[in-house]
């Protein structure tokens, strides 16, 4: 399936910044079997002072930009033509109780390695709480992508979805607590349950179809930018992705951007602005199919 | 003095002295003699007279309170300065001995930049099978996004230090590797020259190996990273510190102002396009050696810790785009894993295909099956804690972590922690002799070996930092817990040549240009002057108050009098202002945060005035008593600005901070006049004036006639020649602005310039008469705005 995506992030400032840097991570990334960019460009005004575009160590593409003088905000506009196919069916996932043994002999420290994802961090910080809701909903003799669906499906159950209840500082404890909130939080709180129970976890951020093909339900999150999560099922089984908030394994519909250990390495725009006022934010996604 | 006026030799310090059976002790060999290389000093020390014995240890602690080294305490709600836990007799070593130890540690320097590089580059130990990669990925010091940068200048690792300690066998082990900031180099300086004023007479032929010759040698090192060109163009490198929170900013201080560098923070420094530059005086200028003191994750913001306040936004990128070397590189913290330890013994003898000729304390990673079972096995004699610490299990610290006591307990919770565990080996420590109440006792001692790259080669500091334990166990040796710091002596065969920081006289001389100025430390002077400038005003003030007190007691003078003293925050009625605290408070935290910028005799003179006056706080009476000790305030802060105005370097920094001093007094000169030569004003408003600007001898002989508001306002506002008038204040503000601009507004006269002008020549062409108080009121106001200009052009 191909798609022409339109993204749109805004922000203006109260009083004029002076100077400032950014690190944006919006453009699709080319996932070999599974997502192919075929073209895609990002747009920045005012025009910085300074740009370059690389990859980050998860193979995220990333773009650095600055400021010098005064500005009052800063608009990004990303365009990109992505083809998306569904993912190959994985293969026979490893038993709980032998996915340790298996981590351990794991003799790679790149990206790709499920080392990176399994301990907590600093936006999935596994609280007793969370420890206990895992072990509830899944059983010791469960495959690791048994106990992925097991708890996606049980927070999809137990979760309300609701853009009100948090913000984008909310820690994914308190959304817990509350039982509430947005793709963001779903996607952390997964996290944090399946490193408790000793499976690595991994947070995608990326974008979804806007409106459903005919006859299907429009998905939650379609109108700003989506997140879901990979976990690691095994030496045979790989990595796996799974969506929360919509309890379903994304195939066509989902388009993704950039990998990490939670939102804070995927972040679509970070930047100190050394500003005084408040910023004013806004967030347009447009994800259609190609005819 | 209840210390008996002979001494016998029984009791001199020395004689009493016994090491603990079984531990080996650094003065006392297993055959109950005295090491040679310690007799020298013990000689010393038993020729000493209890009370001389203490009026010399005094000395040393004289100079370190003088020098204002303290260490910073973290209690649980509140943190405070105590003093420097200073222990005068130092650990001595054979120079033999020292080899022994520097040809190890720079042995496993080599190691560790190895074992870096290949962290975050090729990745092959991990691959093939020397360290596990869970191990590394779970570590916070593990910097993902310098995985794949080749560090400018070929080299991660600058400047190291090894926490070492003493077996019973006598050989030394490595108990720690310091590699990410690596404090301590300064507090050793400062304990060489503590113990030196304390062992005054025996130090100079004592063939102790001098320590400047390793500083000189890191600050060509530095030089070399910097590269001829930015050497030459008087780009001076960095230390980047964490700022004057931090419990090791004094050495940071220190440092910067022994070896010549600017001290900078997060905040003083911006990168554009990708080149890492400092906020000046005269605009951004680029920089590209920072001696790193502050920890990698509050670094940079956009790739580090978020929530970091304290970083440089773009520093990665500056890193990655290859501007900038940083000692040591981001991410070496990596290397100060405990766990390591349980793995570079290995990694040794496969790379350099033998063991290490300075061995690391046994460990054991529990997330292996065979150290599991080793450990298992040998859990009794065993020490733990957390895989991710950095520090050594048996010492203990906040990282340490109590096994159960209990066998079977034990073991469960060793399975149970796994890969979260290490295990370490006990190790009982040597003893060095310390002072404890005039005697001498055996107590446990570790000691911190610095290790500097250099033009050639790593270069060992011949001493080092030694921490004593309080109690005759080593558990406690965390300076967070109280034990005390200090020198190490490595003691020469031969005569030792003395070495200063100073280059040989027959190097080209070249008269270096001074560095341009960071806007913070601009701002801190400035603020410094307006502050002391305004503690001398106030006290003025409160002296005029508190002297007129006794005589009289209600008048409407008085009155006007409490009004002013209010108007700057000093309640009257009080002896001791708690306002006047606060004033002087806000001179010593600008002070503290520019340290760097002057001397030693400045700070102690700012410092002592604070204790003098906390003193006498709790005893002062009101009256005659407060305007007393006010005038003995009065002399110790003109004894600060004295030393600063006759040893300050005529550079930016000494304009900003007299601009600061001339802005205070003229706006405050201008403020008083306007209240106490008003029409209105009590009777004796005139002759006060007169008092609070210093003028009385002044006035009698230019007018020779009773005090009127003519020729008071003519002196005091009017009189270009007289240093307290404020049109005085007004031509130094010109003058000096007009200095700073000079290397940046070439053709158009800044806004400062031009307002300082607009004000002074309203004053020099006024008549007394036309000077009525609304116009001082305008005149303050005209100042004060011009805090504001200087803000907007040189502060931001």
């Amino acid at each position: 399936m191909i798609y022409d995506i339109a993204l749109r992030l805004t922000y203006r400032y109260a009083s004029p910044a002076t100077g400032g840097r950014h690190v944006v991570r919006l453009m699709p990334v080319a996932r070999p079997g599974l997502q192919r960019l075929i073209a895609g460009h990002v747009e920045i005004e005012p025009h910085p002072d300074g740009r370059t575009d690389r990859t980050d160590f998860f193979g995220n593409a990333t773009t650095d930009f600055g400021f010098r003088g005064a500005h009052d905000g800063v608009a990004l506009q990303l365009h990109a033509r992505v083809d998306r196919q569904a993912p190959a069916p994985p293969g026979p996932a490893t038993p709980l109780a032998r996915l340790a043994a298996e981590i351990a002999d794991v003799d790679s420290l790149g990206p790709q390695s499920p080392v990176h994802f399994t301990a907590p961090s600093p936006r999935a910080m596994v609280d007793a709480a969370m420890a206990t809701y895992a072990r509830e909903v899944t059983t010791p003799d469960m495959t690791a992508a048994d106990v992925v669906t097991a708890v996606g499906e049980a927070l999809h159950r137990d979760m309300t979805f609701s853009a009100e209840a948090t913000d984008v500082g909310t820690p994914a404890a308190d959304a817990f607590a509350e039982r509430q909130g947005v793709c963001q939080d779903f996607s952390h709180i997964m996290i944090a349950c399946l490193r408790s129970l000793g499976v690595p976890a991994a947070y995608v951020s990326g974008f979804l179809r806007t409106l459903p093909p005919p006859g299907r339900p429009r998905l939650e999150g379609a109108d700003a930018m989506h997140a879901w999560v990979r976990a690691w099922t095994g030496k045979e089984g790989g990595w796996i992705d799974y969506d929360p908030t919509n309890a379903l394994v994304p195939a066509t519909d989902h388009v993704e951007v950039a990998v990490g250990r939670d939102y804070g390495d995927v972040a679509p725009i970070k930047g100190v602005l050394r500003v005084t006022g408040r910023q004013i934010g806004s967030h347009a996604v447009d994800m259609v199919p190609v005819d | 003095m209840s210390a008996p006026a002979t001494p016998q030799a029984s009791t001199t310090p020395v004689s009493n002295y016994r090491p603990f059976p079984g531990v080996m002790d650094e003065m006392i060999g297993p055959d109950g003699e005295m090491r040679p290389h310690w007799a020298g000093l013990m000689a010393h020390l038993t020729g000493r007279e209890p009370e001389a014995l203490a009026a010399d240890v005094a000395r040393g602690e004289q100079y370190l309170r003088d020098a204002g080294v303290f260490f910073r305490a973290y209690g649980r709600n509140e943190q405070a300065a105590r003093d420097w836990p200073f222990s005068p007799v130092p650990v001595i070593l054979h120079e033999d001995d020292w080899q022994e130890i520097a040809k190890g540690l720079t042995e496993r320097a080599d190691l560790l930049e190895m074992v870096m590089a290949d962290l975050y580059g090729p990745g092959r130990l991990v691959a093939e099978g020397h360290l596990p990669a869970s191990l590394i990925a779970e570590s916070p010091e593990w910097m993902r996004p310098m995985v794949g940068v080749a560090p400018r200048g070929g080299h991660f690792l600058h400047f190291l230090a090894f926490e070492i300690g003493r077996g019973p066998d006598g050989r030394w082990w490595v108990l720690g590797d310091r590699t990410q900031a690596p404090s301590g180099a300064g507090f050793a300086l400062e304990n060489r020259v503590a113990t030196t004023r304390v062992f005054a007479d025996y130090y100079a032929r004592a063939r102790v190996h001098r320590l400047a010759g390793f500083f000189r040698a890191f600050r060509d090192g530095l030089a070399a990273l910097q590269g001829p060109a930015a050497h030459a163009a008087g780009s001076a490198a960095g230390i980047l510190t964490p700022g004057p929170m931090t419990d090791t900013y004094y050495e940071h201080a220190y440092i910067a102002r022994y070896m010549g560098l600017s001290l900078l923070e997060g905040g003083d420094l911006t990168v554009e396009d990708e080149a890492l530059m400092v906020r000046t005086v005269a605009g951004p200028r680029p920089i590209n050696v920072l001696w790193r003191r502050l920890d990698a994750g509050w670094a940079d913001p956009l790739e580090f810790d978020e929530s970091s306040h304290i970083g440089t936004p773009g520093l990665m990128a500056a890193v990655r785009a290859g501007q900038v070397t940083l000692v040591n590189a981001l991410g070496a913290g990596v290397l100060e894993t405990q766990a390591l330890l349980a793995f570079l013994p290995g990694i040794a003898r496969a790379t350099l295909g033998r063991d290490l000729r300075l061995p690391n304390i046994a460990t054991w990673w529990c997330g292996q099956s065979r150290a599991l079972a080793e450990v298992r096995r040998q859990a009794a004699r065993l020490a733990f804690g957390p895989a991710q610490a950095t520090q050594v299990a048996f010492l203990g610290g906040a990282e340490g972590m109590q096994a159960p006591s209990d066998a079977a307990a034990r073991d469960a919770w060793i399975v149970a922690q796994g890969p979260k565990l290490i295990a370490q080996e006990r190790v009982t420590l040597s003893t060095t002799p310390t002072l404890s109440g005039g005697a001498l006792v055996p107590r446990p001692v570790t000691i911190r070996v610095f290790l500097a790259r250099t033009p050639n080669g790593w270069q060992v500091m011949p001493g080092g930092f030694a921490r004593i334990a309080e109690r005759a166990d080593a558990t406690a040796l965390a300076m967070q817990q109280g034990s005390s710091a200090a020198d190490v002596w490595v003691l020469s065969e031969a005569a030792v040549p003395t070495e200063t920081l100073l280059a040989p006289q027959s190097a080209p001389f070249v008269r270096a240009e001074a560095p341009a100025l960071p806007s913070r430390a601009a701002e801190n002077l400035f603020w410094l002057g307006r502050y002391v400038e305004r503690t001398q005003g106030v006290l003025r003030l409160a002296r005029a108050y508190h002297g007129r007190l006794s005589e009289d007691g209600t008048g409407p003078l008085l009155a006007a009098l409490a009004e002013m003293l209010d108007r700057y925050g000093l309640t009257a009625a009080e002896p001791m202002p708690e306002g006047l605290f606060a004033t002087l408070a806000s001179a010593v935290a600008a002070a503290s945060q520019i340290r760097d910028r002057f001397s030693v005799d400045g700070w102690a003179a700012l410092s002592d005035l604070d204790r003098t006056m906390k003193r006498l706080s709790a005893t002062l009476r009101p009256g005659d008593d407060a305007a007393a000790a006010m005038g003995v305030f009065l002399r110790k802060i003109a004894g600060f600005s004295g030393l600063v105005h006759e040893n300050m370097y005529r550079g930016h920094g000494w304009q900003f901070l007299s601009i600061g001093r001339a802005l205070e007094r003229g706006a405050m000169s201008a403020d008083l006049l306007a209240a106490f030569a008003d029409p209105d004003a009590p009777t004796g408003a005139l002759d006060l004036a007169i008092e609070l600007a210093d003028s009385v001898m002044t006035h009698r002989q230019r007018y020779a006639v009773m005090p009127s508001r003519g020729s008071v306002v003519d002196l005091l506002a009017l009189d270009p020649e007289n240093p307290r008038s404020v049109h005085f204040q007004l031509a130094e503000i010109r003058e000096h602005a007009t200095a700073i601009a000079g290397g940046r507004h070439k053709a158009q006269m800044s806004g400062l310039v031009r307002q300082a002008r607009t004000t002074e020549t309203r004053l020099a062409v006024a008549t007394p008469s036309a000077m009525t108080t609304a116009a001082l009121r305008d005149v303050r106001d005209d100042i004060l705005a011009l805090s504001e200009l200087l803000g907007d052009a040189y502060l931001q």
